[in-house]
């Protein structure tokens, strides 16, 4: 059996391992973008804060892939999928046969239009790369401008923080997640920011960076704002244009069933560039983040060798901004639920929601309530009524 | 059975729960959002970051996987030796 995996991140990584163990005699062909071998991105503002040393970022060795029987093609793109006759062409013009085909390709980052030294995104181990030698080399003079309203803006006000840099940030929207956080959670979060001496303006999009060839500042709607290190976290899309010839549905994301199935035979898709059918929650939705993809490596994997495996795990996500924990569990989109309860207040310095939809709980938001954790998650699996959450959470 | 000890990084730890999804008797989340660790989904002694355990050979792999599956690797495995076992140094 032949196997290829189009994206070496760690849903592409795990699926081969899992292929291997699996399936001692595949031929597994595993084609990355990137150079390095696998890597966590979760631990690269440990990186840069100091907290491990730039060699422990790496999980795999170089030398893994020749051990475990994996052809890695790093730096090197797929640019067209065919399934009629079962091969995929890269970049480089060679064409490489398949019997299975996974595409783990995860997401990309939105970008702004301008470019300038000192603009800085946060993806990539060679992002944090870059953006560490924009900290040596902006020194103690540095003055930092973030651009958006979500996770990636929290790692920069983190990192921001750390290096004593005052900070100013700016997003569209009226405050944080605005298609998630009601606007009271929004407040919360800002006033806390606000409270760790971020300046921030929000419903402030970006009209341009100001610099020749060197950031000097940027312009929002609000007006401008001095700036030598400027972070952009304005979301993340996966790339499908390569895909527009190959007739895999799509929609934000590759659209795949519970069993991480595309609409075409012997082509699957897992990590952050699916859009799955999640059983628990009962819709398709595409989740970015670690535990999700890294789970979904394994799934994919069974069932590519032919143990039909259904992905089924209550997902969640958990960071801390400046000392304030933020944990996002199962359906969080407002625009799915039919109802948000919410928990707690500013003042108490603390704010649950609950995401009710036909009646029981599919999502929550903890703000600085990190015990509701447990109970959200079990109700969200157990499909328990939101107002017995509510109830257990308010007691 | 094999004694083996798990510690929690707290320092290191995020709060991402994989290790919760994968061992739960394992690991529990504390109120600061960082992983405890259980001996059986019991707390002998009360809560810690670190403790040694009795596992069957299934159970030690589970505990393995879910260290693997910590996207800071804050969870590291020791033998009854003293050799960490995961991450492989």
């Amino acid at each position: 059996m032949r196997y290829v995996i189009i994206g070496g991140g760690v849903a592409g990584t795990t699926a081969a391992g899992e292929l291997r163990k699996l399936d001692s005699s595949a031929e597994i062909t595993l084609i990355s973008e990137e150079q390095h071998p696998l890597y966590s991105r979760v631990l690269l503002p440990h990186y840069l804060l100091g907290k491990v040393e730039r060699d422990r970022v790496f999980l795999k060795k170089e030398t893994w892939y020749a051990e475990q029987e994996i052809e890695w093609l790093r730096g090197e793109m797929v640019t067209v999928v065919n399934p009629r006759n079962k091969f995929v062409g890269l970049l480089s013009g060679r064409e490489i046969e398949y019997d299975k085909l996974l595409i783990t390709t995860g997401g990309h980052p939105r970008v702004i239009d301008e470019d300038l030294r000192g603009v800085s995104y946060f993806r990539t181990l060679d992002d944090a790369d870059h953006m560490n030698q924009l900290f040596l080399g902006r020194g103690s003079n540095a003055r930092g401008g973030i651009y958006g309203g979500g996770f990636i803006a929290c790692e920069y006000l983190n990192l921001f923080a750390h290096f004593k840099i005052p900070t100013t940030l700016a997003h569209r929207g009226a405050h944080f997640w605005t298609r998630v956080l009601e606007p009271v959670s929004g407040e919360l979060i800002a006033k806390h920011l606000t409270d760790q001496g971020v300046e921030i303006h929000a419903n402030a999009p970006l009209q341009g960076l100001e610099g020749d060839k060197e950031l000097t500042g940027f312009v929002t709607s609000k007006g401008r704002h001095e700036a030598s290190i400027f972070g952009v976290g304005i979301g993340v899309a996966p790339d499908l244009s390569w895909l527009a010839e190959a007739g895999i549905e799509t929609g934000f994301g590759i659209k795949v069933n519970e069993y991480l199935e595309t609409n075409i035979p012997d082509i699957y898709a897992a990590g952050d560039v699916a859009e799955y059918f999640d059983t628990i929650l009962g819709r398709q939705l595409n989740i970015g983040n670690w535990t999700n993809a890294m789970s979904q490596g394994r799934v994919v994997a069974k069932t590519m060798v032919g143990e039909r495996t259904a992905y089924e795990m209550v997902t969640s996500y958990a960071m801390n901004v400046l000392g304030l924990d933020m944990i996002f569990i199962g359906d969080t989109l407002k625009a799915v639920a039919d109802q948000v309860c919410l928990i707690g207040s500013i003042e108490t310095g603390g704010i649950t929601q609950v995401h009710e939809r036909d009646g029981r709980i599919v999502g929550g938001v903890c703000l600085g309530r990190n015990t509701d954790r447990g109970a959200i998650t079990k109700g969200i699996k157990e499909k328990t009524p939101a107002s017995e959450i509510i109830n257990t959470l308010s007691g | 059975m094999p004694k083996i000890r798990v510690v929690v990084d707290e320092d290191l730890c995020i709060g991402a729960a994989s290790c919760v999804t994968i061992a739960p008797e394992t690991f529990q989340m504390n109120e600061e959002n960082k992983a405890w660790v259980l001996d059986h989904g019991t707390e002998p002694d009360g809560h810690t970051y670190e403790r040694w355990m009795e596992v069957t050979d299934d159970e030690k792999e589970n505990i393995i996987l879910a260290a693997q599956s910590c996207p800071t690797l804050a969870v590291f495995i020791f033998d009854e030796g003293g050799t960490q076992i995961f991450p492989e140094m």
